[in-house]
Order: structure tokens, then sequence, then C-alpha cells
């Protein structure tokens, strides 16, 4: 055992010093906390910086890209992004009489430069044939002589001129002439030519697009440059990228006013079901019940009829007001339960023995505790909303054409899927982020607004 | 203890908790995907059994003399008298035979009649005595006389009535003013047919071939209670082949007919048609299985057909589309300066080269389609149409001049009535657009299912349509009277009497120079007064498996024609 060793110091009266408990943090709000939170969460940090862009996308970007979106442009048909654009100018497009100038040598050959204006073919007369099949080919003729597309067929064997003016695309091309004996089967007369063709564009067409002005010093051969599409064109050669931004108006339109809507009714339906309680609570929700039961899509007609959206008429309004009418049970429920839960608590009966009126009670208790789970329900309502709107619009219930929405222009793009995927490509991208966006923000809404996750970081 | 081991002893107990909770939940997850797995095996397993007469298709099979086909669409019915559109024309163009037909060179053949005599008023046909019903029985002269009371019976409302009002009386009891017993048709024997005109009309024994003037066998007809054509053993058959199998909104089965009097000419045993639809991938996706031995291609799968190496067939099917106007006096599109105005704004060569991108469709330049014959020739080489060419400057002079008229600023949006198919969306957008650039005239696109847009033709709630005619039969006036005052599929109410003064012509004269004068002066009409906006002709392109070979292509008639198809055993 050590023996204690002791000094003067040891017996001075400790110093009385006024400690009271202070606040080691400055004081957060429901909302700073939550924001905190929020800034925690990657996911729903990227998402929210998303759904800014794709505001900027629909109100900023029609400024920034100011192409009429339904201006067709029909020498740039369904072209990828970051196609060539360089064309020739030529002279508007002149019937042909089947006759050349260029020197004549034998055999199936071009009179003409290839343009994709038109391509003029010429062979030479084969006796005894009642005829000519003429064929285009993207591929080189093989053994299996597939000759590709039959464009025509001429019905004398001395008509020995073809002209092409099919939807010619810069590139390369296989022409194949075939014989026709009299019995209508093939000859044994078969010729195929390479043809590289140009892209050109008339002074007429130049100057309607606004490519050159009447003053312009140009001249035939001359080359320039046609319009940009930066996300390429669609069936009808307008402008991907100016049908997305407009499009997203009109998703984003249904997208956010409609929950916000429905929301804001199922609260108020919810809590006023949830307060009151007892029978009147059971009839409300018997008939939120009933809600649920109607069919969503066969209401949308109704509405589209009782409106009388005529002919060619946008469907949003009718959209708009079924997805208000049909979709707000799900938030009723809920806040429902919420007010039910909450009316139970302490500090209710608290309050109500201070003598608080219910207008107090609603207002300060009880709405504030419920708004987590409101504001949840409305982010998770609006990628539900924008998909409805997608949908109704793939399936033709929704905007009226030429005005595009994303889900009207999938139905366009899916028809052209395998041969310009980027119709299809680009607007189902954007359903997709706007969708995952939406729903990753909700979720770290979700655990940002929860009250009770405030004690345990 | 110590509260420190305590609740790292709880921490332990809730880790432990999570994780076996979690393996539950991944064996819970991979029995279910096990579960569906086998569940799809298993209901795979059912179909093949359910479908073992339709399943296990094969495009061609030589040693069964088979082949596979799609339907577009079920046949509402195959009752003659009712038939209307083209898909239940080619099923009973393929079971059933009129007294002439159309052969492989697509000129008229004798049919049920061997022999057949036009003098103008009257027209008799000598039946052939081998020609059997299905069931052995002959076909008599009889059977067309009581098919024919069945198509004017008021009561039976047959919408191609009209198409016998050639025959005496026909259109008067069609009205119900006149007994069936009227009607200017006689069996003078059962093998005699004899038939009084109303008028002369030269183009009568072409109609011979026409659906809706079969024969009907009337103690049948009677014992089917109604139900006649509405099933597979509710139809007695007299053409090259019968209907073996007819499962609703499934599938079809036609076998040779061994009563036909020419089944030496029919070369295939069976015809199957397993599916019904008209899905585009769905069809090159089953032509690539060498599920099917023919199909048409829409312009989105050219590319891959051309990648896959086909043999494409090209075929022009005859009609002509072109937007039709309304006339009715209240509706903007009767003024005439107003129709020039679009007429002169659109170029029908620019939607056919770079819209529809079809191979096969023509710009049209006439509602007479090329292939029609004049008197020696073409009809279209020896009256050519009028030209039309694009003029945006002259458009709008008559645009204003129609606002003069109308008096009005602004022409309000018009109302452009159309089908929902994929062809009818791309064209009437592509109008929308060029009449907003070129005349800054608001268009309004109403989508309507073909019933419904039949519907509102007929009520006149349009400004334009998107419309199109298929030839009924190998004449001019298929095309000719379309737009004569009483017709009923003028759905526009135009009403000219000098047109009409052609149409009569056309209608009784015998000689071929005046009749194709007459249409000329139509074909005038139509153009000059703007009647119609003409788009295209319309073409296919197709497919056929290399193993089938005599395939027939018409205008008029059952098309695609299968009855001298026949297989060639090329060894793979």
């Amino acid at each position: 055992m050590t023996e204690a060793t002791f000094d003067p110091k040891d017996f001075e009266p400790i110093v009385h010093t006024r400690q009271v408990q202070s606040i080691s943090r400055p004081s957060l709000s429901y909302w700073q906390d939550a924001w905190i939170r929020l800034k925690a969460n990657t996911r729903a940090l990227v998402s929210l910086y998303i759904v800014i862009g794709l505001m900027a996308f629909t109100i900023l970007g029609p400024i920034v890209w100011s192409i009429d979106p339904s201006l067709q442009d029909l020498d740039q048909i369904s072209i990828p992004p970051g196609a060539d654009r360089e064309a020739t100018l030529v002279q508007s497009y002149i019937p042909w009489d089947g006759t050349t100038l260029l020197e004549v040598s034998p055999g199936l050959r071009l009179a003409e430069p290839a343009t994709t204006q038109s391509v003029r073919l010429l062979w030479d007369p084969i006796d005894g044939l009642s005829g000519y099949r003429i064929f285009r080919n993207l591929f080189p003729v093989g053994p299996e002589r597939a000759l590709g597309l039959p464009l025509a067929e001429n019905f004398s064997s001395r008509d020995v001129a073809f002209e092409d003016r099919l939807d010619l695309r810069p590139g390369r091309y296989y022409y194949s002439v075939l014989g026709v004996n009299e019995s209508g089967d093939e000859s044994g007369y078969l010729e195929t030519l390479v043809v590289n063709v140009a892209r050109v564009i008339t002074f007429d067409e130049a100057l309607s697009r606004g490519l050159i002005d009447e003053t312009a010093d140009l001249k035939e051969g001359d080359t320039l440059t046609l319009g940009l599409h930066p996300l390429g064109t669609d069936y009808l050669g307008r402008d991907l990228l100016a049908r997305l931004m407009s499009g997203a108006r009109v998703s984003l339109f249904i997208g956010i006013c409609a929950p916000f809507l429905f929301v804001a009714f199922g609260v108020i339906y919810g809590s006023a079901a949830g307060f009151v309680g007892g029978r009147f609570d059971q009839g409300m929700m018997r008939f939120a019940d009933f809600v649920v039961a109607l069919p969503f899509l066969l209401f949308m007609i109704l509405f589209k009829i009782v409106f009388g959206i005529g002919p060619g008429e946008s469907g949003i309004a009718p959209m708009l007001l079924a997805m208000v009418i049909l979709l707000w049970p799900a938030t009723a429920r809920l806040v429902r339960g919420q007010i039910l839960q909450i009316r139970q608590e302490a500090y209710i009966s608290a309050s109500q023995l201070l003598g608080a009126k219910t207008n107090y009670l609603v207002l300060r208790h009880m709405i504030p505790n419920t708004m987590g789970v409101i504001l949840v329900t409305l982010t998770f309502a609006v990628p539900s909303a924008i998909f409805t709107e997608a949908f109704l619009s793939f399936i033709g219930m929704g905007v009226a054409p030429p005005t595009p929405s994303w889900g009207s222009m999938c139905n366009e793009g899916i028809k052209t899927m395998l041969t310009h995927p980027h119709e299809l490509i680009f607007p189902a991208l954007l359903i997709s982020i706007t969708v995952l966006a939406f729903n990753l923000l909700g979720d770290g809404l979700r655990d940002a607004l929860d009250a009770r996750m405030r004690s345990t970081e | 203890m110590n509260p420190v081991t305590d609740t790292s002893g709880t921490a332990v107990a809730q880790d432990s908790f999570s994780k076996s909770a979690g393996r539950q939940l991944l064996i819970y997850a991979l029995m279910s995907i096990a579960g569906v797995g086998l569940l799809m095996v298993a209901l795979s397993w059912a179909s093949s059994l359910t479908g073992a007469s339709a399943g296990s298709q094969v495009a061609v099979d030589p040693k069964l003399n088979m082949i596979t086909l799609t339907l577009a669409e079920e046949p509402p019915q195959l009752n003659s008298t009712l038939q209307t559109d083209t898909v239940s024309g080619m099923v009973i163009g393929h079971l059933m035979e009129g007294l002439l037909r159309y052969d492989h060179n697509n000129d008229l053949a004798p049919g049920v009649a061997r022999r057949w005599e036009n003098t103008g008023t009257t027209a008799t046909f000598w039946l052939r005595k081998d020609a059997l019903w299905s069931d052995g029985v002959p076909v008599t002269a009889h059977d067309f006389v009581f098919a024919w009371r069945t198509v004017v019976d008021p009561a039976n409302a047959s919408e191609y009535a009209f198409i016998l009002f050639p025959v005496q009386n026909a259109e008067e009891i069609n009205n119900g003013d006149m007994p069936l017993e009227a009607l200017g048709v006689t069996a003078i024997d059962d093998y005699t047919l004899k038939v009084q005109l109303a008028r002369p009309t030269a183009y009568f024994d072409k109609l011979m071939a026409f659906s809706t003037y079969y024969p009907i066998r009337e103690d049948f007809y009677n014992q089917t209670n109604g139900r006649y054509g509405a099933d597979a053993d509710e139809l007695l058959y007299n053409g090259p082949f019968v209907l073996s199998r007819w499962v609703h909104g499934a599938n079809l089965r036609m076998e040779k007919n061994l009563n036909y009097w020419d089944a030496d000419r029919i070369r295939l045993d069976v015809i199957e048609f397993p599916y019904i639809t008209s899905d585009q991938n769905a069809l090159v996706n089953l032509f690539t299985d060498k599920k099917i031995a023919y199909t048409t291609l829409g312009a989105e799968s050219l590319e891959t057909a051309l990648e896959k190496r086909w043999h494409l067939n090209r075929f022009m099917d005859g009609s002509v589309f072109y937007i039709e106007f309304n006339f009715r006096s209240h509706r903007l599109t009767h003024n005439y300066h107003l129709r020039k105005a679009m007429q002169l704004a659109i170029d029908p060569a620019e939607l056919v080269y770079k819209v529809t991108k079809i191979p096969g469709y023509l710009p049209a330049e006439s509602i007479f389609p090329v292939w029609l014959r004049g008197v020696d020739n073409f009809f279209r080489e020896e009256y050519p149409a009028p030209k039309v060419t694009v003029d945006i400057e002259a458009a709008k002079r008559h645009l204003a001049i129609a606002k003069r008229e109308l008096g009005i600023t602004e022409i309000p949006p018009l109302v452009l009535l159309t089908g929902d198919n994929p062809i009818s969306n791309i064209q009437s957008e592509y109008y929308q657009g060029a009449f907003k650039k070129h005349l800054g005239i608001d268009i309004k696109i109403d989508k309507q299912i073909f019933k419904q847009r039949l519907a509102k033709m007929t009520s006149g709630e349009f400004d334009m349509v998107l419309a199109g005619w298929g030839p009924d039969y190998d004449d001019p006036l298929t095309f000719g009277d379309l737009f004569a005052s009483w017709n009923l599929n003028n759905r526009g109410r135009y009403n000219n009497p000098e047109l009409d003064r052609q149409v009569h012509i056309a209608q009784t004269e015998i000689d071929p120079r005046t009749r194709m004068e007459a249409f000329a002066e139509i074909q005038r009409i139509i153009i000059e007064d703007v009647v119609v906006l003409l788009s295209y002709e319309r073409g296919v392109v197709y497919v056929t498996d290399p193993r089938l070979k005599g395939v027939v292509r018409r205008q008029a008639g059952a098309d695609p024609d299968f009855t001298n198809a026949y297989i060639v055993d090329i060894a793979n």
C-alpha cells in the first residue's frame, strides 16, 4: 500500500464559478435542420440539381434555342444528332424528259450527277424485252441477287430512263435494272450501278429556311451549311431539341400542377375527416373508397366528351381534371391517419385545457406535424403524374399535334426505333431522368423531413 | 453486468437479426424468381398443348402442301351480301366464286358461267353443270337469283346494294318501293340466268366477279337462322377453298375444296391463318422467323428488309387517296378560291417522296389511277390530266380573294378528319405544317377510328377529310361516279350538274370512246373545280417466301390471291 502524500494546495477551497448550462450549437429550426440533412444526402442533392436544371430547360431553353418546334425541315428528315450538314446549292427541280447532256457511254449510267433532289438513270434498250424493273439497294448486290427496293417498272423495251426522287439521302446507293420478258418473268438482263448521292438544296428552299438572304452573292454549286439540329430531327424534319423543350412544358405543367392540386384537396379533406372524426369521418372515408374504385382512363375519356374537347384540341384540361378528381384519396387517407394519431397526443390535450381554439390547434399543431408526410406525398405524386401524362399521350389521349409532349414523342419514335433510334431515345431518356430525379428527391425529403430522425444524428 | 456490455449485446442482437432477416429475404427472392421461371415454362408448355393444331407453324410446308399467312384483322362475317372490307373480300374471294372470275393475268375468265352474252339491255349467262357446292349439290341459276334478291332486300341492309343497281328495279326494291320478286333477274332453267338491265351497262360482265354478286343457296341460308357466314359451318362454299376452322379472334384454316369444278387448277392443299395482326414489327419478326410466307412492309421496316437481303416486290393496289372537301354551304371550304389556294400550295410529290417514303406510292395527278384502261391504251395516256403546279404567290392571291368573298380577315382553323393509322397520322401532320407555312391556315386534326370517321363523314362533321377509294370493278366508272350528286359516298355533298351529266353519259353509253371522253371531262372538272386535293396512288411493298410462287396481286377483286399459288421445294 502506498503512502498518500498531501500538500497544502489540496486543502484550498474550490473557486466557485457560475457554471450555467450553455448552448454549444446555434439553435436550428425544423426547416434548417431538414435542409442540413438533405444536403448531406448526395443522391437527393444531385436530384434536386437535376430538377432545377429541368425547370431551366423548360423555361429558359426556348429563349436560348428559339426554333419553332413544329417547323418542318423536309430536307433533313430523321437525321441523327451530329450529322453532316454541308449542302450544295442547285436550281429548283425541273421535270426530266429522259435525255442527257453528258457524253454517251454504254450500259447503265447517270444522266446527271446524282443529288438528293433526283437520281436520273439511263440504260441501253434491249430488244425482245417487254420492260424493266428498277431497284435500289443500300448494300452491294451479292450472289443471292437481293436487288433491294423495287422502285418502279417500265412497260416498254424502249423506255430506258428512270428518275428516282424517293427519300434520297447523301451516301452510296446500288441501282439495278432488271429486264422483264413477255411472260412477265425476269430475263437474263441485269445491270448494277454504284451511285454516290450528294446533298443539295435549292435556292428557294435555302431562302425560305433563312439560310441565305436575297442579296447573298451565291451561285449554283456553292456549298452552304444547313440548319443546325443538335439532337437531330424527327420523321417530319422537326427539330428534336425544340420539341423536347416544348414537350417538357406540357409534361412538367401536368406533373407539377396536378399533384399540387390533388394533394391540397386531399390534405383539406383528410384533415377535416380526421379532426371531426366519428360518423362524419366514416362517411367521408367511405366516399374516398368509392372514388378510389373509379377507373381513371374511363373518366379521362368521359371528361374529354363532357368538356366538348373537339377535334384537334388538346386533352390537357380534362387530363388535369381527371387527375385532381380521382387521385386525391391516397393523400386524404394518409393525412387523416396522421391527424387521428396527433389528436390523441398529450400536448393537444394540454393545449385544449389551456383554452386553444380549434383553428389554433389545426394550424399550430396538426398541419405542421403532418407537413413531412404531405411534402413526401407531393414529391412522389409528381413523377407518377408525369408518367401518367406520358402514358396518356403515348396512347393518343393527350396533346393534339403539332404540340409535342414527351409521351407522344415516344409514341412516334417507337415506330422508327430500329432505323432512327434517336427519335425514341431522347424523349424516353428525359422521362426516365425526370421520374428518377423526382423519386430520389422525394426519398431524400422523406429522410430529411422526418422529425423523429432529428435526434439520432 | 455493467451497462456497456448490455448495449453492445443489444447491438449484436440487432445486427444478427437484420442479417438473418436479409437472408430470409434473399431466400424469398430466389424462390419467387424460381417460381416465376417455373410458371413460364409450364405456361409455354400448356400453350404448346392447346395450340398444337395451330401452333408449330412453318411458312411453307412442301409435304403437307401448306402455307401459313396472316390476316390484318378478323373478318366481321363472311356473308357475301354484307361484306364491305378488304380482308373479308380476300377471304370470301378464296371461298366462293361468282359467275365470272379474274384469272392469273387479271383478265376476266369463266367462273360458274361457262358462256355469257351482254346485249346492252339484257345479259344472259349459261352456267356450267359441274359447278358444285361443297356439300355436292350443283350450283344453279336459282342460287344467284336468291343471293341478288337478298342483297337488294331493304331488310338485309347491305351497304353494297348500290352495286346491283344496274339490274332492273334493284334501286326501287332497295328503297322499299317494289317487292323483291320485281328484281330483273330470272332463272330460265337451272343452268340459264337472264338479267334485265335498268340501263345499258357496258361493264356489267366485270361486275360478275365482284363478291356481292356471288351465289347463296336458299335452303342453306334459311337453315342458318340469320347466322349465315358467321362461322365456318354456317357457310356453304363453291370456290377453290373451304373454311375448315374459324376460331373467332384467333385463327382460320382453309382447305382445298374437292368439289370445286376446277379443283385441278388449285395446287395448294391448306392455307393456315394462325395470326390476326397488322402490327408491322410483329409481321416482320414472323417473316424473319419463317413463320409466315407473305407480309407487306411499312416504310419503317424497309431498311431491315434490305439488311436481310429479302427479295422485295412492289404492287400498286389500285386505290387513290385524296383530301375531300365539305361543300355544305355553312362550311368555308365551299369557297372555290380557298380550295384553289390550298391546291396551289401543296405538292403531292413532296408528300410521296419525302414524307411517306414507300416505293410504290405515286403522286396522284388525277382521280383516275394510272392502271385504268381507256379505249385502246391506258386511260391516263389517252386523256392526260390537267397539270397543277405549286405556285405559292398565286395561292396567296386566291386566299386573299377567298377572305374577301367570305367577309373574314382570318381563316379560322379548319378541321381535317383522318383515320387512326401511321400513314394518315404522318400525312395529316405534313398537311398541317404545309398549310400553316404557306397560307397561314391552321388545321385541327380530328383523328378517328374507321367506323367513327365514316359516321362523321356521313354527317358532314368536317371541313376536309383524308379519304381514299379502291376500285370495285375494272372500269373507270368505279372512280368516275364518286362525286355524282346522288352518290352516297360523295360525303362532301359536291353538286355539279355538269359533272352529273357526264357521269350519266358514262353510265348509259355503250361506245367506249364516248364514255372515255365523259371520264376525261369528269377528270377535268374534279381538278379545275378543286373537288379534291389529290395525294397519292397507293402501293405496297411486300415479300413472299422464296418457295412460294404464283401469288397474284390485283386491283379489283380478292387481293392477294393465293388460288394459283404453288410451292417449289428448293433443297436448302
